[in-house]
């Protein structure tokens, strides 16, 4: 009988406390994309940030963003926010179910987008007074391994950002390279070809007098 | 007392199994439509054990059946399986990079499309914690402070990284700001260079028309 209760402490502990999988992913956003994320309790902790990856943009004015909206398992909408760069977000979830993440990008252009999205749940007050193997102590780990994935979470948000502000700085040095070297070789053609025009001028003028 | 005995080993890898079922309803889920290829990837540096579940969850229509492809950063395929509704797959990468995932729907009508779920664990969520467990004896809350403790790890790992991808983007400024200095004062250069030959040019060409 003490076996069997222990093992049921593991598994409700285990259970209970376990490390919720995060998901942050790359996709391609054409014109809308969505994506799915299961709340498994009423009022659990949802986060998350999403980064552009634009490699495509000219002019840096030029792109409206991206918006994402978020849309609860009865079709309300709970949380919509707008970015040009990066942003993040974190709302609480009314209701445990399917919630969809969408994001819209009204140019033209489809866009890479990095995204992090992370249910958190830790056990409540009611959890300890329905479970008799559920310590405080549960408690207190379960909240340790939220801040340890809110930790996570930013330094992923910092090296996703990391990423694009690498590829404006290297476009950077790739725009500065090309517009030096082709503003010199303009520069050169456009001289030698005014001094051979002017030159031509004067000949010709000469060649008309004889005449 | 045997009989309990035998029923607490016959429970205890369904309660895990059950664990394990239960875990893999997590993920994300995203469309996937006939006409299209839906595209996952994600960075992953060398050298990471990475675990993928594959699911198909809901779908439009009767016996639909997706095409799945991993490829690694340098385009060699590590996962590759046809008409599946589920799978999984298991890969240490080798090199750092972008590893993407792919999907897209076999042979099916146009306006079909599936819901699929994917669990895509990296680093510490795709160690095998139960078979570890096991190994090492640990119980409940012992196995959840060595899970912490592999977090915090991966965590240390990663801000790391995060400094030697800044210190080279810190190097790349740098050698920007200094070559548009260089090459301000060349493009200055080349203009009066070329400015000095032209009217040298036109001076001796004057002379020897006779109009100067």
């Amino acid at each position: 009988m003490r076996i069997w209760a222990l093992l049921l402490g593991i598994a409700a502990t285990a259970l209970s406390v376990c490390l919720r999988t995060a998901d942050g992913l790359t996709m391609t956003v054409h014109k809308v994309e969505c994506v799915y994320e299961e709340v498994e309790y009423d009022g659990d902790m949802v986060y998350g940030n999403f980064v552009v990856q634009d490699y495509e943009i000219f002019w840096g004015s030029d792109h409206p963003g991206i918006e994402l909206v978020v849309t609860g398992p009865q079709g309300n909408k709970v949380h919509s926010s707008t970015s040009k760069e990066a942003e993040k977000f974190e709302f609480r979830a009314p209701r445990r179910g399917l919630y969809k993440f969408c994001f819209h990008n009204p140019a033209l252009a489809p866009e890479d987008l990095t995204f992090y999205i992370h249910v958190g749940h830790i056990p409540g007050i009611q959890d300890l007074a329905q479970d008799e193997n559920l310590k405080p102590v549960n408690v207190k780990i379960a909240q340790l391994a939220e801040a340890l994935e809110a930790v996570s979470a930013e330094i992923r948000y910092m090296q996703n950002r990391d990423k694009r502000h690498r590829s404006t700085n290297e476009s950077t040095q790739r725009r500065l390279i090309a517009y030096t070297v082709a503003e010199s070789v303009m520069l050169l053609g456009a001289s030698i070809g005014q001094v051979y025009l002017i030159q031509q001028l004067f000949s010709k003028r000469i060649g008309y007098n004889r005449v | 007392m045997e009989v309990k005995v035998v029923l607490c080993e016959i429970l205890l890898p369904l309660l895990l199994l059950c664990l394990h079922a239960w875990r893999f309803v997590d993920g994300v889920q995203f469309e996937v439509s006939s006409r299209t290829t839906k595209c996952v990837a994600e960075e992953i540096q060398s050298d990471v054990l990475v675990v993928g579940d594959y699911k198909i969850v809901s779908s439009s229509e009767e016996n639909l059946r997706i095409t799945i492809k991993v490829t690694s950063p340098y385009g060699k395929q590590l996962h590759h399986q046809e008409n599946v509704a589920s799978g999984q797959f298991a890969f240490t990468s080798k090199e750092s990079g972008n590893f993407m995932a792919c999907f897209w729907l076999q042979n099916a009508p146009p306006n079909a499309n599936v819901n699929l779920a994917l669990d895509w664990k990296t680093g510490v969520g795709a160690k095998d914690w139960a078979s570890i467990a096991k190994k090492d004896k640990l119980e409940g809350m012992e196995l959840e402070l060595r899970k912490l403790e592999e977090a915090v790890e991966s965590i240390h790992h990663e801000m790391l990284y995060l400094r030697d991808r800044e210190a080279e983007m810190r190097d790349l400024n740098e050698v920007t700001n200094s070559r548009v200095a260089w090459f301000g004062i060349m493009s200055l250069l080349v203009c009066l260079g070329v400015a000095g030959w032209q009217l040298w040019h036109l001076k001796s060409f004057f002379e020897r028309k006779k109009l100067l």
